[in-house]
């Protein structure tokens, strides 16, 4: 009919496939560079080694202490945040929707920095499981709020909740920080989003639920595709509603509450990537979630390096290269893609 | 269906090209749309029928030749003064929450009404009349969501019916539309084109129904137009069996005496 | 419908008398009385509290309510987006933007400075969005996207400011980001005024408009309205008063995302109904909020922009869940 096809390449399975294979390599590559350049720069071979064929060196230490556990967190950050977004927008229907719109990063803001205010900004590690605790609370009360009421038969309810709600916490947590400096000393870097200074034990807490997130949400790829045509045409094709739009809310939970307790609340890589994905890939979600998963890497892994690169500075917060990095991509997408018609 | 005089053009374009980018779906097109007819555009799914119908109400501009509404070329002719002349109704139309009919149809008047203009006796009476004719007057403060498919389409055509266009253009008018709804319908074009003189175009699916009730049929292929004329001249098996990739038998209908295929 | 703006009316002349009366130094009705109408025996004090204190703070909280609420009507019905508000053509993200930049570079910015960068921000990321937008017409979806990528990059310059500035100013600027009507004065309160008559009444003028095009495009065409220059009449709208409303004080969120949603449930689905309820609602809730801001936990004052998250949130939620709700 009067589909736009979005480009040659991608039009078939076969192409697909192919795209894919070219994306996992030239993400395995910019991890590798991204582990190799910085300050001290070296050749791959020492990080293959280091990783390999560890012997205790100053160089593997620094890429095993270092660098390694900074590109595996922005690699799960990357792919969870983007995925959860696109599972977002599939079950609202709305191209503003975010996992932040589930009130997850104002949730997980809202946890530390309360805590941090109430007892002091030592708490070491312990902010991984308040922000995950914290998102988790706030992403439950949208979807139960979301769901209750003749509101909540369609997905008007969910994005009308999560506004709520995110707007409740983020007012909140703003309240603190006007009123106590040191606490907003401690967490501004971290609201800023980062994944400088991340080890490997941090990592490692959150990985298992990111990595499980990320497998359910690929077994839910033809549900969500049925789910994003609405909720009449879902149910009508004897999809239960609720029941998958609460699976899917638990696996946005899952990710995005696990990449904001890992490196606090990135945006722009849950909003914008599954849109450039769609773009590319079309709308069948056994695709746009793969897609999302390395594509979301990718930005995080590049946009990481080149805030260290370009700008020099270790700790230079990667939510801001990733909207320098990933934003005009985005809008010279969005003016070539997109019909004229709303 | 009185057809005394040879009726002059309402609605004509000559060598019209429509493209979506880059995609040409109508090329050099000449159609003439007879003034106080009803017109029926049959053809298959994906013929170009639907954007025919939109080029032709100015909602999309041909990427060549010119179409001409009472004579004057559609690019000359403001949205404003377009909207006054052609009402038009696409499949699927949505309304915002909470809209009620009466909201709709009063939305049809837009056109005749200008920055400062007050709700006048005209614009009423026009509304009222468009509620009547579709059998809605009952459903005017009800909203449109808490409707069936049907009654939310006869609201829609009674919005159509409220710009008092003195062409009206459909689009697939009966798809929700049961029996009953549907015999109205047709019996509700018939009327505005003998009793109010008005100029009606309708995409319709259903050949017989075309035939029955249209004075002029065109048949709309590939973006091109195969056969235009008399439902006696145009519908035969030969030309739907071209066409449609169907075999048929036609016949004359018992009640009405016009053309009736069967496919075998 | 009529009894409903009275009441509403009503509601906010209560609200404005109380942001007169109650604060660090509480008024008894009869002392506010006297005090504002210049009989019996005021209290110099007292009238200079109700005067040069309070008076304009109220007046600016209710030109900035009706300004916002009014702004996000009209995003709403453009956008054909529930979840639309002015922040989506990049508005309040281009003003941070600027505001931070002023506050953090700028050694203790003129106030006036601070909000002519807020407001030309604002201004700038319109025009920006609305130009990268434009291809031969423009569409609520390209807008919306465009809106998005722009808004980010303005977050991310914010967001790096906040990263990097003294810790001083950038609380600053958080305050002043918060939205307040703190710093008020009767030259302020008349220069708003004087700035929001044109596209108020402007709006209330085209409220028809709003009815067809928040239909699709191509209804809204085939019952004649020019879209792509309504919509951009109606963005240029929209940028005037909400640009203005934050050059003045900040970003108070909620209410122009609010504001609409409460006027629709309470008057049904004709823009000529909601808007003028939507801006009485709008004046409402910045009063309201400035007043409980105020007297809630003195001696602190918790800026508007905040209160408006905390208590209209929840009072929205109330809104929608609260009570069965029937359409039509």
């Amino acid at each position: 009919m009067t589909d736009r096809r979005a480009g040659h390449m991608t039009a078939t399975d076969g192409g697909r496939l192919l795209a894919f294979a070219a994306l996992l390599c030239l993400l395995v590559l910019a991890a590798l560079s991204a582990i190799a350049l910085g300050t001290v720069a070296m050749p791959p071979s020492t990080v293959t080694a280091a990783i390999f064929q560890f012997d205790g060196s100053r160089d593997h230490l620094l890429v095993t202490t270092v660098r390694l556990p900074r590109i595996i967190a922005a690699l799960l950050v990357g792919s969870a945040l983007a995925v959860s977004g696109a599972i977002m927008q599939a079950i609202t229907n709305n191209p503003l929707a975010s996992p932040g719109l589930l009130g997850i990063n104002a949730g997980a803001a809202f946890a530390v920095v309360s805590v941090m205010s109430l007892f002091g900004a030592g708490i070491g590690d312990l902010y991984i499981w308040l922000a995950l605790l914290g998102a988790a609370i706030a992403a439950i009360v949208v979807y139960a709020l979301g769901s209750f009421g003749a509101v909540g038969q369609s997905s008007l309810g969910l994005v009308l909740a999560g506004a709520i709600v995110a707007t409740f916490l983020t007012s909140l947590t703003t309240a603190v920080l006007i009123f106590d400096q040191s606490t907003l000393e401690a967490v501004r870097l971290w609201t800023a989003g980062s994944v400088t200074g991340r080890t490997m034990a941090q990592a490692r807490t959150v990985a298992p639920y990111i990595l499980t997130g990320l497998v359910a949400a690929l077994l839910l790829g033809r549900h969500l595709t049925t789910l994003s045509l609405g909720a009449d045409a879902s149910r009508s094709l004897g999809q239960n509603p609720v029941v998958w739009r609460g699976a899917s809310v638990a696996i946005v939970i899952l990710l995005a509450g696990s990449a904001v307790a890992l490196c606090g609340p990135i945006g722009f890589v849950g909003l914008v990537v599954p849109h450039i994905v769609r773009m590319i890939v079309g709308v069948d979600f056994r695709w746009v979630i793969p897609f999302c998963a390395l594509g979301g890497a990718l930005l995080v892994v590049v946009a990481d390096a080149a805030g260290r690169l370009v700008f020099g500075s270790q700790s230079f917060p990667v939510g801001v290269t990733i909207a320098l990095v990933g934003a005009p991509f985005f809008l010279y997408l969005a003016r070539t893609r997109l019909r004229g018609e709303a | 269906m009185a057809m005394d005089e040879e009726p002059s053009a309402k609605i004509s374009g000559k060598g019209v090209d429509i493209a979506y980018g880059q995609r040409r779906v109508v090329e050099k097109l000449d159609l003439s749309i007879p003034e106080r007819r009803f017109t029926a555009l049959i053809g298959p799914n994906g013929s170009g029928k639907s954007t025919i119908l939109r080029a032709f109400a100015a909602l999309m501009k041909p990427s060549g030749g010119s179409i001409l509404l009472d004579g004057r070329d559609l690019t000359d002719l403001s949205t404003r003064e377009v909207a006054r002349k052609v009402g038009v109704l696409l499949q699927g139309p949505v309304a915002p929450e909470g809209l009620t009919v009466g909201d709709l149809v009063r939305l049809g008047r837009y056109p005749h009404r200008s920055l400062f203009s007050r709700w006048s006796a005209d614009d009423r009476k026009a509304c009222d009349e468009a509620l009547m004719l579709t059998g809605t007057t009952d459903l005017s403060d009800r909203a449109l969501d808490s409707l069936s498919g049907g009654q939310r389409q006869r609201a829609w055509i009674a919005m159509t019916l409220a710009q008092q266009g003195e062409a009206i253009l459909l689009d697939e008018p009966t798809t929700y539309l049961d029996l009953e709804h549907q015999v109205e319908l047709m019996n509700l074009i018939t009327t505005l084109v003998t009793k109010h003189g008005k100029t009606v175009v309708a995409v319709l699916h259903d050949i017989n129904q075309a035939a029955r009730y249209a004075e002029h049929i065109v048949i709309v292929k590939d973006g091109r137009i195969t056969a235009a004329g008399k439902p006696d001249m145009v519908i035969s098996s030969g030309t739907i069996a071209d066409v449609f990739n169907v075999k048929t038998v036609v016949i004359r209908d018992p009640v009405a005496g016009t053309p009736l295929c069967i496919p075998l | 419908m009529t009894r409903l703006l009275v009441a509403l009316t009503l509601l906010l002349a209560f609200l404005v008398a109380a942001s007169l009366a109650y604060g660090d130094v509480s008024l008894s009705w009869r002392e506010l009385y006297h005090a504002f109408t210049g009989t019996g025996d005021p209290d110099p004090q007292s009238a200079m509290i109700v005067h040069d204190l309070r008076l304009p703070r109220v007046l600016l909280a209710l030109l900035v309510g009706v300004a916002l609420a009014t702004a996000g009507t009209i995003t709403q019905a453009v956008m054909r987006n529930p979840l639309a508000e002015p922040g989506v053509l990049g508005i309040n993200s281009g003003a941070a933007a600027a505001a931070m930049a002023v506050i953090v570079l700028i050694q203790d910015p003129p106030v006036a400075l601070l909000q002519a960068a807020g407001f030309f921000g604002a201004a700038a990321m319109a025009l920006a969005v609305y130009a990268l937008a434009w291809r031969s017409g423009t569409s609520s979806l390209r807008i919306i996207l465009i809106g998005i990528g722009l808004s980010s990059l303005a977050t991310a310059g914010t967001t790096f400011l906040s990263a990097f500035g003294d810790i001083g100013d950038v609380q600053r600027a958080m305050v002043w980001l918060a939205g307040s009507v703190y710093d008020a004065n009767m030259i302020k309160v008349r220069l708003l005024a004087l700035w929001l008559i044109i596209p108020v009444t402007l709006a209330f003028l085209t409220v028809r408009e709003l009815d067809l095009i928040r239909l699709s495009d191509n209804s809204a065409k085939s019952l004649g309205q020019p879209v792509d220059r309504v919509r951009g009449l109606m963005i240029v709208l929209v940028t005037v008063l909400s640009g203005a409303a934050v050059a003045v004080s900040g970003l108070i969120g909620f209410v122009g995302l609010v504001a609409p949603h409460i006027a629709r449930r309470l008057v049904g689905a004709s823009y000529a109904w909601i808007l003028p309820v939507a801006a009485l609602v709008g004046a409402c809730l910045v009063v309201a909020a400035d007043l409980i801001g105020r007297i809630i936990l003195p001696p602190a004052q918790i800026p508007a922009g905040i209160v408006t998250g905390l208590v209209g949130a929840p009072f929205f939620a109330y809104l929608l869940w609260g009570r069965r709700h029937g359409h039509g």
